[in-house]
């Protein structure tokens, strides 16, 4: 076959040619693949749930609520994961974010128990420095000096760095860090709080 | 290779690059007298090693990489050794200060040629590769006078300039400018005595090694911002006398503190990355100091002289290309 | 044309990163780490080959004035496509390369092979300069991502060779990619011409 010469009518049906197979194309793999990238993504989050609250039996994703804080960082949306077990709430996972990183955006998870002390935590999404800031994965569940922050409750310990009169080591030489990751976990636990006065409420 | 001679009358300088070289560590040695006061034993190991490191590797890259005659007799790598070393916390392990004459000598300098062809200066080329690599260690001051018998494990503390970033400015009313002057703080272990690096800078403009456009352009710069910033933070009541002692006290202190003296006078000045023209050296004094104060001001490090050299290197190319000497018979 | 001339031509001697310095963005952005260079090369691969192939097979039917355009929707099609199937199926490299992977279209080894290679050459050969090209750009990702992570934390595949402390951080940072580079362009150079 001879090379097609550029009329107007050849560039025309050509180019819609290419267009209409790659849009039918792209059509039918996104049917395909529409499913597992949904059942991907709640699979991802199904599982950062569960290291941080590893005990219940309802589903929390599904009965997830959304929740408007505000507190020193304005307003801040955080998602609550209840988790129930026979029946009763026995804590729930927070997901919430902070800007104030040294590279901007910090999203968490945040596991409390019932009675408000954090169970465990996860860094969903960040930006910050690796070796320095990107440290905050480890460091406050490192038991050592004061950096740990697992089993304490937001509610009764001064969650804040030592810079600003509070009781957690910050992460050496990543202090912006620190202060953002802490503010998000204070923002979760406010959030966590409220949900537990709307469950007394019912 | 093209050589361009730009026409005559020529000039011809009595200095060699050696005698220049030798010079510069002279007028270097009361601040580091001042290092080995306040921080003792760490300081010494630390610059030897850095002048050691630095003095072998230049000599395996000529030797063996570039199989040239080895040139260590012209002090330029134990210059750059020294001020690399000047420009460390005193409690650095040694195998950190190795690797900065690493990027100092092998990435900055000699990769791009050598003595005379480096784009960036190599000691601060060095500090930032470590200060990025290994921001732990680099941002971990020991405590001067504290614990002089010690090394790595010396008492450590913040710097003033960290302190006021993160304490902001108010803060300023405790600092005591005295020590300042005299060297009682933390820092890098070559940057902390003002007196003793003022005293090289004489020296240095005594024995004809530098002019004086590049460092008085740099601090005039660095304290009419920061007096501007002071004033500015204390409400901006030009009437008050209160007002303006606030604000010369805070630009006296940006003045002092960090590494400023040391890179103005020592780092900025060096001859390869920096114009030729004594109009180029203002302007480009003038950009170090800008750059310098809107680091420390707003940016994300609470030092930023390092960085702020370095930036005004890359310009170095451009400032001679556009400001060239006048011809000489003309107006 | 013989075909191990073609691959061994992409692979050593057009070696798109080393010799051409061609998509450099990728080449950049995703070698912190040995795996996520790999993963990256690996999709330029899959979309080279496809790419390159189809573009041939139907060079003949796109008119000359509109080859660029043609070119870019065939190329980004494929890229749409590897994007939606990794998220479904490879979630965790998904979220590694995840902005990196639609700038695949923008990359100009894609449209510099359609236009020196694939519009000129029949669909068997131009699958073999996909290959070739797309296997040189995985080796040197992957080599630049096991020479980054290594320095920058003692670790090749993620498996500790040293102590991660010891690693130089800014190897895994933007400044550190650069160094690594022109270093390993230079090594590979001197190689070379030896």
């Amino acid at each position: 076959m001879k090379k097609i010469d550029s009329t107007f009518w050849n560039m025309l049906w050509s180019l819609t040619l290419i267009t209409a197979v790659a849009g039918g194309l792209l059509g039918y793999t996104h049917r395909l693949t529409e499913e597992p990238i949904a059942r991907a993504e709640k699979a991802g989050r199904e599982k950062a749930i569960q290291e941080v609250i590893p005990e219940y039996d309802n589903s929390p994703i599904d009965e997830q609520q959304t929740y408007t804080v505000r507190n020193e960082y304005g307003e801040t949306t955080a998602i609550v994961y209840p988790a129930q077990k026979e029946g009763r709430l026995s804590g729930a996972a927070v997901e919430c974010s902070n800007n104030t990183g040294y590279g901007g955006e910090i999203r968490i998870i945040v596991g409390f128990n019932a009675d408000g002390t954090i169970k465990d935590y996860r860094v969903l999404k960040h930006e910050e420095t690796p070796g320095l800031g990107a440290k905050m994965g480890e460091w406050f569940r490192t038991p050592k000096n004061d950096q740990n922050i697992l089993g304490k409750s937001p509610a009764k310990n001064n969650l804040q760095v030592k810079q600003e009169s509070g009781e957690v080591d910050a992460i050496t030489a990543a202090t912006i860090t620190s202060r953002a990751f802490l503010g998000a976990v204070r923002t979760a636990y406010k959030a966590y709080a409220e949900t537990m006065k709307g469950g007394k409420d019912e | 290779m093209e050589l361009t001679v730009s026409p005559a009358p020529h000039i011809h300088g009595n200095l060699t690059v050696s005698q220049c070289m030798y010079n510069v560590i002279i007028a270097l040695l009361p601040a580091f007298a001042v290092s080995l006061y306040f921080f003792g034993i760490g300081a010494l190991i630390v610059t030897l090693s850095s002048i050691l490191s630095c003095v072998i590797i230049e000599y395996l890259i000529q030797k063996y990489l570039l199989k040239e005659k080895p040139s260590i007799g012209n002090g330029s790598a134990i210059l750059t050794g020294f001020l690399l070393g000047l420009n460390l916390p005193s409690n650095l392990p040694i195998w950190i200060v190795i690797i900065g004459a690493v990027a100092a000598i092998g990435i900055t300098k000699m990769a791009f040629g050598g003595l005379g062809n480096n784009l960036f200066n190599p000691a601060l080329a060095g500090r930032v590769f470590l200060l990025i690599s290994f921001p732990t260690y680099m941002t971990q001051w020991p405590v001067p006078g504290a614990s002089r018998w010690s090394y790595t494990d010396a008492e450590t503390g913040a710097t003033l300039l960290s302190k006021l970033k993160e304490e902001g400015y108010q803060w300023i009313d405790q600092v005591d400018i005295t020590n300042l002057w005299i060297g009682n703080q933390g820092g890098s272990l070559g940057e902390v005595g003002a007196i003793a690096l003022l005293l090289g800078f004489a020296f240095l403009l005594y024995r004809r090694i530098i002019s004086w456009h590049i460092p008085v352009s740099i601090f005039a710069t660095v304290f009419l911002f920061s007096l501007a910033l002071g004033l500015g933070a204390e409400g901006g009541n030009l009437q008050d006398a209160h007002i303006w002692q606030g604000a010369f006290d805070f630009a006296l202190i940006q003045l002092l503190s960090g590494g400023l003296l040391l890179g103005a006078i020592y780092m900025a000045t060096d001859y390869v990355t920096s114009p030729m023209t004594s109009k180029g050296m203002v302007i480009y004094g003038i950009g170090i100091g800008i750059l310098t104060v809107v680091i420390r001001q707003w940016g994300g490090y609470p030092e930023g002289v390092s960085f702020a050299i370095l930036i005004m290197n890359a310009f170095t190319p451009l400032i001679n290309n556009y400001i060239k000497p006048k011809r000489f018979g003309r107006a | 044309m013989n075909k191990t001339k073609i691959l061994l031509n992409g692979l050593i001697k057009e070696n798109p990163t080393f010799v051409l310095l061609l998509g450099m963005c990728p080449t950049l952005g995703t070698t912190t780490s040995a795996s996520g260079g790999l993963g990256m090369g690996l999709s330029t691969l899959f979309v080279l080959i496809c790419s390159n192939v189809v573009i041939s097979m139907a060079k003949n039917i796109i008119p000359d004035k509109v080859r660029i355009p043609a070119f870019i929707v065939i190329i980004a099609t494929f890229v749409t496509i590897l994007q939606l199937c990794m998220q479904a199926y490879l979630p965790d490299l998904y979220d590694t390369l995840g902005l990196f992977i639609p700038l695949i279209v923008v990359n100009c080894i894609l449209l510099g092979r359609a236009e020196a290679f694939a519009a000129k050459h029949t669909p068997g050969d131009s699958f073999f300069d996909g290959l070739g090209i797309g296997l040189g750009f995985t080796v040197a990702l992957t080599l630049l991502g096991c020479v980054r992570e290594l320095l920058g934390t003692g670790h090749i595949f993620g498996i500790p060779v040293y102590p991660e402390e010891y690693g130089s951080l800014i190897f895994i940072l933007a400044p550190g990619a650069f160094i690594a580079l022109g270093f390993l362009i230079a090594i590979i150079h001197a190689i070379k011409t030896r």
